[in-house]
């Protein structure tokens, strides 16, 4: 019942706006949505991009200039982890946030780009920027038939066969002998970008990664505000409202979920290209369950559908496990508490705010 | 020959599937929701199974204690996780969500308390190999291990069937997975039934752990893919069937060990997802499930 009244609503609201915009404010035909157009305290997102990018700038080369090292690279290390969760979870949000399926095979995806990369490079010696389309073409690919099977069964069902896709994935890159295995591929040429290798770039040689990261992450936040509003962010929200409701407006309902799965693992697999360039180095550790579930419960802390929930909820859970291994470290435990206090947080988190943190109340 | 005897090996470690299976599909049937901590239930049990042999308790008593203690952690996980959620009406992604965070917490909880050293069970059964049938001078044979386990496994779901099938609880549980609401109009008490069936559930994962705890070492790892390959056997049997559950859990079984013995051990563990992600595409209600209605 509650159900019915959200769809029949998203439903309408997609209708009525459009042409209520169009009459009252012609000149701004796309206005910005309600939801997304605030952002950090009220600001623009504009503004929030060149706040953050002067910051990101001022962490980046504030040793360039500095007789001492202020930042160590440490930091900045996780800064990059964090960046990559992020495009990860932003592209999960397009399966989990926008269309409403639970995915737990996301890793894989993750894991098409570290190897799709891992492996042009090294085999083909295939230029690095040009790895990332193409392994993320394949990692497109690659979703098709999780799509199709997403068209059959929802739910628990899809939540089982997308860990069993990623668990499959992670057998044969283990069991293949050109893929190296379960050690993986190592020394993957460093990538260079106008003529300067990426690791010279800055005083610590994580700079480059950090702007390219941030650069995409900017990029698909900006995307992703455009699409909410737009005729297929609309379909996607009756789609996960309500699917036989849906149907019945006449939304081409397989063609969009399709649709979610390919951008989203196509997000995803650039994630993983970039993470083989940072690391060098490609192993099937990328791909365990544990990778999926982690990516998941990002996007599900930080709120479904919110573009700075996806970004909070990766930096949220990156940077607590670190933490908390030098808490470790500190006292001397002789095992890691990340996990057992990660467990807890779920479950708490759920209890608390089962939205999460920057989420929709309506799709608890 | 060498077939046969790689099924015969099959079926025992298929009989501790369907263990964990139907405490999977029970649980999906009546609250609905995917109750992911059963593997490490499982985990749990192999473990306080583990400690009652070490101290010298006989293999059958150490079983029933085990699925006691086991279908108290399954009532507890209930009680402190799902049914403050059931009560505000947002099991169906916080639910599932939760039983991720419990599962996590439970799995290295135990890894710090038990430490991740694998640990092997007492010989509690005594191990002979015990031919059946001797064709062109070959013979085939069953381990003791394996009969005591396909045996148990057996005894325990003909128990159940009785159970479902002749007690009022058994059958207002059969009721409650069908329409929980109208159930409840009928006067039967929802949240003790939700209690029986998560007992039932976590006697039959600790039951498992157990079994396999006298073939293989345990470690506090286990639950994770265990727990998944049941959930694995609960669909291609068929959600809501233990008969169901049953064949499959020994069709996976015997499919992995003549995949291990057949094609190649490295592919062991993944049979299980590739079956059943063909199964769940061809036909998704399962071997003997039934389907499940959408309402619009």
């Amino acid at each position: 019942m509650k159900n019915d009244s959200a769809a029949s609503e998203v439903l309408t609201a997609g209708i009525e706006s459009v042409p209520a915009d169009v009459l009252t404010n012609t000149k701004k035909k796309f206005a910005l949505p309600e939801g997304n157009s605030k952002w950090f305290f009220g600001t623009s997102g504009k503004t929030t991009f060149i706040g953050a990018a002067i910051f990101l700038l001022a962490i980046c080369f504030l040793d360039s200039f500095t007789p001492v090292k202020v930042i160590p690279a440490y930091v900045k290390h996780i800064l990059v982890s964090c960046l990559i969760y992020a495009i990860l979870a932003l592209g999960l949000n397009f399966v989990s946030g926008y269309i409403g399926q639970t995915s737990l095979g996301h890793a894989a995806f993750f894991g098409i780009g570290a190897y799709g990369t891992a492996v042009l490079m090294k085999y083909s010696g295939m230029n690095f920027w040009l790895t990332i389309p193409v392994a993320a073409c394949i990692a497109a690919l690659a979703a098709l038939p999780l799509a199709a099977s997403a068209l059959r069964v929802k739910g628990s069902f899809l939540v089982v066969i997308t860990y069993g896709f990623g668990e499959v994935l992670r057998y044969v890159a283990i069991n293949t002998d050109s893929l190296g295995g379960s050690s993986g591929i190592p020394g993957i040429k460093v990538p260079t970008i106008f003529g300067i290798k990426m690791s010279k770039i800055g005083p610590t040689g994580k700079e480059g990664y950090l702007i390219l990261c941030f650069l995409i992450v900017a990029l698909l936040a900006f995307f992703m505000n455009r699409i909410e509003k737009s005729r297929t962010g609309y379909a996607f929200a009756a789609i996960r409202e309500d699917e036989i409701a849906a149907v019945a407006m006449g939304i081409h309902t397989k063609y969009y979920k399709i649709l979610a799965f390919v951008i989203s693992a196509f997000i995803c697999s650039i994630a993983g290209s970039i993470q083989v360039a940072y690391s060098s180095f490609v192993s099937p550790e990328l791909l365990t369950s544990t990778q999926s579930i982690l990516i998941l419960t990002m996007v599900i802390v930080g709120g479904r559908r919110s573009i700075k929930g996806a970004i909070l909820g990766a930096g949220l859970m990156t940077i607590l496990p670190e933490i908390l291994h030098s808490l470790k470290d500190a006292i001397g435990l002789s095992f890691d508490p990340w996990y057992i206090l990660y467990g807890l947080i779920l479950v708490i988190v759920m209890r608390v705010r089962p939205q999460g943190f920057w989420g929709n109340s309506s799709d608890a | 020959m060498d077939f046969v005897q790689q099924v015969i090996n099959g079926l025992a470690q298929g009989g501790i599937y369907s263990l964990i299976a139907i405490g999977w599909t029970t649980v999906f049937g009546i609250v609905g929701v995917m109750n992911w901590t059963h593997g490490e239930v499982y985990m749990l049990g192999a473990f306080a199974g583990y400690f009652l042999c070490i101290m010298g308790m006989p293999f059958v008593p150490a079983l029933l204690l085990s699925m006691l203690i086991g279908s108290g952690i399954a009532m507890a996980i209930d009680e402190f996780g799902y049914k403050p959620l059931r009560k505000k009406g947002k099991m169906a992604v916080a639910g599932f969500i939760t039983a991720l965070g419990l599962s996590t917490f439970l799995r290295y909880g135990a890894n710090a308390v038990f430490t991740p050293n694998p640990r092997a069970y007492p010989d509690v059964i005594d191990y002979q190999l015990i031919p059946i049938l001797t064709v062109g001078g070959k013979t085939l044979t069953i381990s003791s291990i394996h009969l005591t386990i396909l045996a148990g496994t057996m005894l325990i779901m003909v128990l159940l069937e009785l159970f479902i099938r002749r007690t009022i609880t058994g059958k207002a549980m059969l009721a409650a997975s069908q329409d929980m609401q109208t159930l409840g109009l009928m006067g039967a008490n929802s949240e003790v039934l939700i209690k029986v069936t998560f007992a039932i559930s976590g006697a039959l994962g600790a039951a498992a752990g157990v079994f396999v705890g006298t073939i293989y070492a345990i470690n506090p790892m286990m639950g994770a893919l265990a727990g998944l390959k049941g959930w694995a056997v609960a669909i291609l049997g068929g959600i809501g069937s233990i008969t169901g559950s049953l064949i499959g859990g020994l069709i996976l079984g015997v499919a992995e060990n003549l995949t291990a013995g057949f094609i190649s051990t490295g592919y062991k563990d993944a049979i299980g997802f590739i079956i059943m992600i063909a199964v769940l595409l061809i036909k998704p209600t399962g071997l003997l499930g039934f389907k499940f209605d959408e309402k619009v």
